[in-house]
């Protein structure tokens, strides 16, 4: 029985330890000078503060959150939509609309980017516009996620019952869904929107192909001073993984309050 | 009333519409794209012919399924191990071992690249190491190749193919192993007569998730390679981002290869799988 307990955390230490190695290199390479033996020599925060004082940093920064706002907001509000009208009204057209939200699993960036770029990159309108093209790319990308997110949440709550009830009550069916479902299911929406945020943050793929080296992301902005100042991109790097960090703990933590919740609210009944 | 109705539909208008502009018709257009000379108009085979035919081409699919392979393969064994150690062993640990997985499913493309480069790359702190305490197999890691890499594809299988896995360990039921305890079996027999198939579905379903993913991946090789190296998704995206002029037709050719093999992937994994169902019903 001792024996086999042991066999357990050993493996998941040695997991932990082989996860955590990259990271924890990369972290201690961007706080020294110099490593180039065994030891780093020279602490210094000076990889930081030039960072944080370089407007080309900056304005990346203000990029990306940019670049992830507009098409989160944009493709939950238009899924909200969707998935509204075939719920209440078209059941029978709602694995459509599941289809389509779940094609952008398999196909991934590559193609997706290509195929756009190939398709608008001669078009006379506005639909040529690199960061247009970047905008739909990343309503596409993160469809599944969201999609999914929401889909969960309006099982969880027990839609049809709500909106009965509200009807009962006197609103119309669009009423009751976006002041009675919505809010039952935002953290759902919160959780799926932050899952896009990393995904969004961490793309590079989309954005080398659709918008080119021109329109730099943080990511762009690794890659380039990557082949510059190894220094200056270890603490670029370290920026970035803080971000994705602090994504993942949000995430975590609101799915585990959810989670005590739906467990309390099974107790209380 | 009924009219009332159909009134609705105009709020999948904006649903659609992104759906048709960025999905559907450019994904229609790479398939047509590729029976076309780059030209366009008429109907031709020759880019699927070239993809075949050239070196250069095949060396990338060839390239793009064995590393996609052997990450999967790697990873799906880690994963089965972490899993199986998460499921065995609860408490604060376990709870560390989720955390960390979540927190490094993200940790993928060129951060990743970055980070084994300061690791394992010409001068990488492993490499020094390797160096300083006469390991060679470390002083003489060279991460520029097919092979060198995969050990990054490896790295961002696990967190995601763990995640994946853990929830389907909770089907595995204690009465189960008490039972194979009782009759006489050990851990081993447990897991490779009841356990393994058991969990089989999930497994071979997890495999195909790894798979599209290595097969796809770009950041990661290219951050660490640029387009110096044979791969499928390298290949797609030089056909039509590169100095020379856009190749439509062949790049259309070698994005529907690689939409086929995946879709190849999920059909062997799903029919594997369902043979194990199959056994269980039996019995």
């Amino acid at each position: 029985m001792k024996k086999k307990n042991m066999g357990a955390p050993i493996i998941m230490i040695a997991i932990l330890i082989y996860l955590l190695i990259p990271l924890a290199v990369s972290i201690i390479y961007s706080l020294f000078e110099k490593w180039t033996r065994i030891v780093p020599e020279g602490f210094t925060l000076g990889n930081y503060v030039t960072l944080f004082t370089d407007q080309a940093f900056l304005a990346c920064l203000g990029r990306t959150v940019v670049m992830c706002i507009i098409p989160i907001v944009l493709t939950v509000f238009t899924v909200l939509l969707a998935l509204f009208v075939t719920t209440v009204y078209f059941p029978n057209l709602e694995k459509y609309v599941q289809i389509i939200c779940m094609i952008p699993y398999t196909i991934q960036g590559v193609i997706l980017s290509v195929s756009i770029l190939s398709l608008y990159v001669a078009s006379p309108t506005f639909l040529s516009n690199r960061v247009v093209m970047l905008f739909g790319a990343y309503c596409i990308i993160i469809l599944p996620y969201i999609y999914q997110g929401i889909r969960n949440g309006m099982r969880a709550v027990n839609m049809p019952m709500l909106l009965e009830a509200a009807e009962m009550l006197g609103a119309s069916k669009l009423y009751a869904f976006f002041k009675v479902i919505v809010p039952n299911i935002l953290s759902a929406v919160i959780v799926s929107s932050l899952l896009a945020v990393g995904i969004i943050f961490g793309d590079y793929v989309l954005v080398r192909n659709l918008a080119g080296t021109s329109f730099q992301n943080m990511q762009i902005y690794l890659y380039q001073t990557m082949k510059s100042d190894s220094t200056k991109s270890s603490a670029v790097f370290v920026v970035i993984m803080m971000v994705t960090f602090v994504i993942t703990a949000v995430v975590l933590f609101l799915k585990s309050r959810e989670g005590r919740q739906h467990i309390q609210k099974r107790v209380k009944e | 009333m009924k009219n009332r109705k159909y009134v609705f539909l105009l709020a999948l208008i904006p649903f659609l519409l992104i759906a048709f502009l960025y999905e559907i018709i450019p994904l229609a257009m790479v398939i047509i794209n590729s029976f076309q000379p780059d030209a366009g108009g008429g109907f031709t085979l020759e880019n699927y012919s070239t993809v075949f035919s050239k070196l250069l081409y095949r060396k990338a699919i060839l390239n793009s399924i064995k590393i996609s392979l052997l990450s999967s393969s790697a990873g799906i064994v880690i994963a089965f191990l972490g899993a199986r150690a998460a499921h065995e062993h609860g408490g604060r640990l376990n709870s560390v071992f989720m955390t960390v997985l979540n927190m490094v499913s993200n940790f993928a493309g060129i951060p990743l690249a970055f980070a084994y480069m300061i690791l394992l790359g010409n001068a990488g702190f492993m490499v020094n190491v390797g160096k300083e305490f006469g390991i060679s197999a470390l002083a003489d890691y060279n991460l520029y190749t097919t092979n060198g890499m995969s050990l990054i594809y490896v790295y961002f299988q696990i967190p995601l193919s763990t995640l994946l896995l853990i929830p389907a360990f909770e089907g595995v039921r204690r009465e189960w192993k008490e039972a194979c305890t009782l009759l006489g079996g050990g851990r081993n027999v447990f897991w490779t007569r009841v356990g393994l198939p058991v969990l089989m579905p999930s497994i071979l379903g997890t495999f195909s998730v790894l798979f599209a993913n290595a097969l796809a991946a770009y950041a990661t090789a290219y951050a660490l390679m640029m387009n110096n190296i044979s791969l499928l998704p390298i290949q797609i995206a030089g056909c039509y981002t590169g100095e020379v002029k856009i190749r439509t037709g062949l790049g259309g050719a070698l994005s529907v290869t690689m939409m086929v093999i995946m879709v190849i992937m999920i059909g062997i994994t799903n029919r594997l799988s369902r043979q194990f169902q199959k056994g269980v019903v039996r019995k």
